[in-house]
């Protein structure tokens, strides 16, 4: 190996010209990165949710829609008041003349200006609109209130029980997927606009697409913002530790170069950034500069030791010794990394292949790039003993070697309320609750989930195998039971099918007599009915809740909230109850509330698997390095423990699991072992050369204990600023992260000095 | 002065058409004009048919149903029963229409329900609603829209399945009327030889092309020019509605009895 790091020393200036070389190349392919955040394609093909969801598109040519309310709180009357009909008639006319939004059907476009009222007259029904054209006297407003509610199909639906609000609800353009964003925009701008003519109302915009669109470019416009706050963190942190530019200006070009080379082989390889990798470049930073800091400690320490030998001497000796404990940290931080490939979701693929990618960049960066330009600079002025943290890790080393039994109590105190939280610790995923409260878009899907049915959707497709099987007496009366049945939840706003409308078809022929407010007791009724609407309605009024066969049948559920939990308990429901409600006909699930709880389970699993693969893997490179079971088992206890303590800590502040959070366990487990190698291996080396194990603790500490506890301090400072980030998977990851270090490194620095002192 | 205003035409046309300026030649009749030749082209004063409609999602899925008609002129107004033979479910149920040509009065229109055993009264529906859920709406289903709807224009002369035949563009004569009926445009291609529409394209609010109106046959009853089928393709959703006409007899003696609600509950023997 020698002769490797000689000959880097002696030919610096072709190692620098060929890390620049190299640098140019992946910086030419930067133009070519994109953006990915529809979340359709980042869900695995063959998953049911996927594919329920296009059948949906497809058959019942149904989807997640754009929400838009408007509330007037001022006005006695609420909504009925000839300004606020205005409104929503200008914004509904306005969506219908924009290509953004699909407005064909009337599920396409729902606002008091395109439902109609199904009304039984003296001879007949009569199908026509709630308001042809925005009502203006006194008297139509009274009008159209009480149709409405005499109606009841739209109560809490479209208009809310107190009046005070209403819904416009409209399907973006399908050639739209993907770029709700722009769809928000185009929704803000308009209403910025009529917000700026003044009036009562106020206009709130959600729905999934919305909270998804604005969700994906949150995501790395956060991330952008917390890049340079990183940098400056690290240079402050470099700084104090080494206290000259030299020792700021090397790892952090150390890690900005990984992290361009990282972008780069992503662009190179045509794989797009998604929400979850935004997170990349930042890790890349925190974990990154470890290799550099403990190098550059190392080189600085060995031309402390020997003053009589020249730089080049010290630069090879110090990389004959550290060169193997970072690529044993580089390899067990990349197995870490590379153990999210058990995930079934593309992203969380990517995001460990990547990780891995650049940290093994940052290992080669530094062992070229180092040496080198430490080769070309003259010798260091600044010995070691100006080096920062000298204050504490003498403070430390008195307190591990005097205080063993209350550092045991306290790890002891920490693992039990650990053990206690693991056990509390819960499933769920809601993406608008990953907004922060304040946030506009948060704030109006409360409030409108507050006063409306919900604005998430559970979808049931039921197929009844033979064309017309749905206008069975039978088949309708399972429909109704099971909305009955759902309804009785209280997350459960609202829910709607055929058999609703079938049955306010009925009581509307028998002279509004609610005692026939139940669906037709024959299928040719049924028949005839939908036949009678026809000659008012337009052709797919019913296409999303009826196949033009008769023969599948769609039910959709509309819940306060996307929590996944919540949605998982309705499906439990459903499906318990399917024998009985549908005996002979296949049941089928979709829509936001269907894939969240799936992806749930799918993240779920897949961590866990994950995470036990990168334990045991880790645990085999370390049994490959240590070539002793001790050794490699005593590795595995700070991050064995950090993994205990941060679900434990999830549980105790109920703290759900979900994608963003159940990834830390592996993430930590990656980065957090480094401690605990680069700790035994140094304590290893010591070991043979000083007598006491005393004399072992205080010299490990002053060299690798110095080390690690810088490493701890930016990993620890970097994910912390997270925190300041504009969604809560980002500052969730951040501060489970950081404490997990936290936990890793305690454990290895205080621990690891009392479990070996019977060694001695 | 005759002959001074005719060497001043001539002499315009001839400025404009050297200046490349496509305006149609003088003699062209005006586009409100050619729809008028549509509007009173001859129907016969009854008609007796069978229809069979096919209605096509977009999935391909087809539904059919099978009527027979009969319709009796009474001046511009005219009277219309149609009974559904196919499917099974509607059987026997029976549509009985009163069309008035003065646009102030609503049509009336009765349906009988077997399986109530009742005959409903229908809403009089909006002009731009859809026809029992075809993708026709009420006002597609007349020989022409009502032409003081639109400003008619002229567009030129087109080939169509090798017919000469004149393109003629409409336009909603106020934001109303585009609301009421659905179009921002529309644009017939008319045969020549007989003034029958045999394509007509409209385009939405948003101004999106929205539907395709095909007519592919037409023959020729009794010396009254008839469609054997029309097809209506939705090109948004790619639904589509194809309506086969077939049994046509005009000018039978249909009796005025035939078209009241006890034919109606009775139904076509």
């Amino acid at each position: 190996m020698s002769s490797i790091f000689s000959f880097i020393v002696r030919r610096a200036w072709w190692i620098l010209i060929l890390i620049a070389l190299i640098t140019g190349g992946f910086v030419s392919q930067l133009s070519s990165l994109k953006m990915e955040t529809n979340i359709e394609n980042m869900l695995p093909k063959s998953m049911d949710a996927y594919t329920n969801k296009k059948k949906l598109e497809k058959v019942f040519s149904s989807a997640d829609m754009v929400v838009v309310g408007i509330t007037n709180y001022h006005n006695p009357q609420g909504i009925y008041n000839p300004h606020t009909l205005q409104l929503i008639d200008e914004l509904t006319q306005w969506m219908k003349q924009h290509k953004e939004f699909q407005t064909l059907a009337l599920a396409d476009l729902m606002s008091l200006s395109t439902i109609k009222d199904i009304r039984g007259t003296a001879d007949g029904m009569e199908v026509e609109q709630f308001m042809e054209r925005p009502a203006s006297s006194p008297e139509d407003m009274t009008r159209l209130k009480e149709r409405l509610i005499d109606n009841g199909l739209y109560m809490g639906s479209i208009v809310s029980n107190d009046g005070k609000g209403t819904l416009i609800v409209v399907r973006p353009s399908s050639e739209y997927v993907g770029h709700y964003h722009d769809i928000y925009k185009l929704i803000k701008n308009k209403v910025d606009e009529i917000n700026a003519r003044g009036g009562e109302e106020s206009i709130l915009i959600t729905g999934r697409p919305i909270v998804e669109g604005v969700f994906g470019v949150y995501m790395p416009q956060d991330m952008q913002k917390m890049q340079p706050i990183i940098l400056a963190l690290l240079a402050l942190l470099l700084f104090l530790s080494f206290r000259n530019i030299r020792g700021v200006l090397i790892p952090l070009a150390v890690v900005i170069l990984s992290e361009l080379w990282m972008l780069g082989t992503m662009a190179a390889a045509g794989i797009p950034i998604y929400t979850v990798t935004t997170l990349l470049p930042v890790l890349i930073l925190a974990i990154g500069i470890a290799d550099s800091v403990h190098l550059l400690t190392h080189i600085r320490t060995e031309a402390g030791r020997d003053t009589s030998s020249d730089k080049f001497t010290a630069i090879v000796r110090a990389m004959q010794a550290m060169w193997s404990p970072i690529l044993m940290t580089t390899l067990t931080t990349a197995v870490g990394f590379l153990s999210m490939l058990t995930s079934q979701l593309l992203p969380m693929r990517f995001f460990g292949i990547f990780a891995a990618v650049g940290i093994i960049y940052a290992f080669i960066i530094t062992i070229l790039f180092i040496p080198a330009i430490e080769a070309l600079l003259p010798n260091r002025e600044k010995s070691l003993d100006k080096l920062a943290f000298t204050g504490y890790i003498q403070w430390m080393t008195r307190l591990t070697l005097t205080n063993p039994k209350k550092i045991l109590a306290a790890f002891s105190i920490l693992f039990l309320l650990s053990a206690i939280g693991l056990s509390q610790l819960h499933v769920n995923s809601s993406l608008v609750s990953e907004f922060r409260p304040s946030d506009p878009i948060r704030q109006a899907d409360d409030t409108l989930n507050k006063h409306f049915a919900g604005t998430n959707s559970l979808d049931v497709m039921v197929d009844s195998g033979k064309q017309d099987g749905v206008l069975e007496p039978t088949f309708l009366s399972g429909l109704a039971k099971l909305q009955h049945r759902v309804e009785q939840e209280a997350v459960v706003g609202d829910s709607s099918s055929i058999a609703e409308i079938l049955a306010e078809m009925n009581k509307v022929m028998h002279a509004g007599n609610q005692k026939y407010h139940v669906p037709p007791d024959s299928s040719e009724l049924a028949a005839q009915y939908l036949l009678l609407y026809s000659f008012s309605g337009a052709p797919d009024d019913f296409a999303s809740f009826i196949t033009s066969d008769y023969r599948q049948a769609h039910i959709r559920i509309q819940m306060k909230n996307d929590s996944s939990a919540d949605a998982g308990k309705i499906i439990a429901l459903i499906r318990a109850n399917a024998p009985q409600w549908f005996p002979s006909d296949k049941i089928e699930f979709a829509g936001t509330a269907y894939t969240s709880t799936t992806f749930s389970d799918l993240v779920i699993t897949g961590q866990i698997q994950s995470l036990l693969l990168a334990l045991s893997l880790i645990f085999i490179l370390c049994l490959l390095m240590f070539r002793n079971l001790k050794d490699a088992a005593l590795s595995m206890l700070p991050v064995s423990l950090a993994v205990i303590v941060i679900y434990g800590v999830m549980g105790l502040f109920g703290i759900a699991l979900e994608i963003g959070t159940a990834v830390t366990g592996s993430m930590a487990l990656g980065i957090g072992i480094d401690f605990a190698i680069h700790y035994l291996y140094r304590y290893r080396f010591y070991n043979i050369e000083k007598s006491s194990h005393a004399e072992v603790v205080t010299a490990c500490n002053e060299d690798t204990g110095r080390a690690i506890a810088f490493n701890a301090l930016v990993v620890i400072g970097g994910f912390l600023v997270l925190l300041t980030a504009n969604l809560y998977p980002q500052v969730k990851l951040g501060a489970l992260v950081a404490s997990s270090m936290l936990i890793c490194y305690l454990a290895t620095c205080y621990l690891f000095p009392i479990l070996l002192k019977n060694e001695k | 002065m005759k002959l001074i205003k005719q060497t001043l035409w001539i002499t315009l046309t001839v400025l404009t058409v050297g200046l490349g300026i496509n305006v149609p030649a003088f003699a062209d009749p005006t586009g409100l004009e050619i729809m008028q030749a549509v509007d009173n082209r001859e129907d016969g004063d009854t008609l007796q048919q069978n229809i069979h409609q096919i209605l096509i999602d977009r999935n391909g899925n087809k539904r059919k149903r099978h009527m027979i008609s009969f319709r009796k002129d009474y001046g511009k107004d005219s009277k219309t029963i149609v009974f559904f033979a196919e499917p099974a479910n509607i059987r026997d149920t029976a549509l009985l229409t009163f069309d008035y040509d003065d646009p102030n009065t609503d049509d009336d229109q009765w349906l009988y329900l077997p399986a109530l055993k009742k005959v409903r009264r229908i809403s009089s529906s909006d002009r731009g609603d859809y026809f029992m859920g075809t993708d026709f709406t009420f006002e597609d289903m007349k020989q022409t829209p009502e032409l003081q709807d639109y400003h008619w224009k002229l567009l030129g002369s087109e080939k169509i399945r090798g017919f000469d035949c004149w393109k003629v563009e409409g336009i909603p004569a106020s934001n109303d009327v585009a609301r009421e009926l659905g179009y921002s445009r529309l644009v017939q291609w008319i045969r020549k030889d007989n003034n029958f529409t045999i394509q007509a394209y409209y385009w939405d609010q948003a101004g999106r092309e929205l539907k395709h109106l095909e007519i592919p046959n037409l023959t020729q009853i009794k010396g009254i020019w008839s469609a054997t089928s029309v097809e209506m393709m939705n090109i948004q959703n790619n639904h589509q509605t194809r309506l086969e006409f077939s049994e046509k007899l005009y000018n039978a003696n249909l009796k005025d009895r035939m078209f009241t609600q006890r034919t109606l509950k009775r139904g076509h023997r």
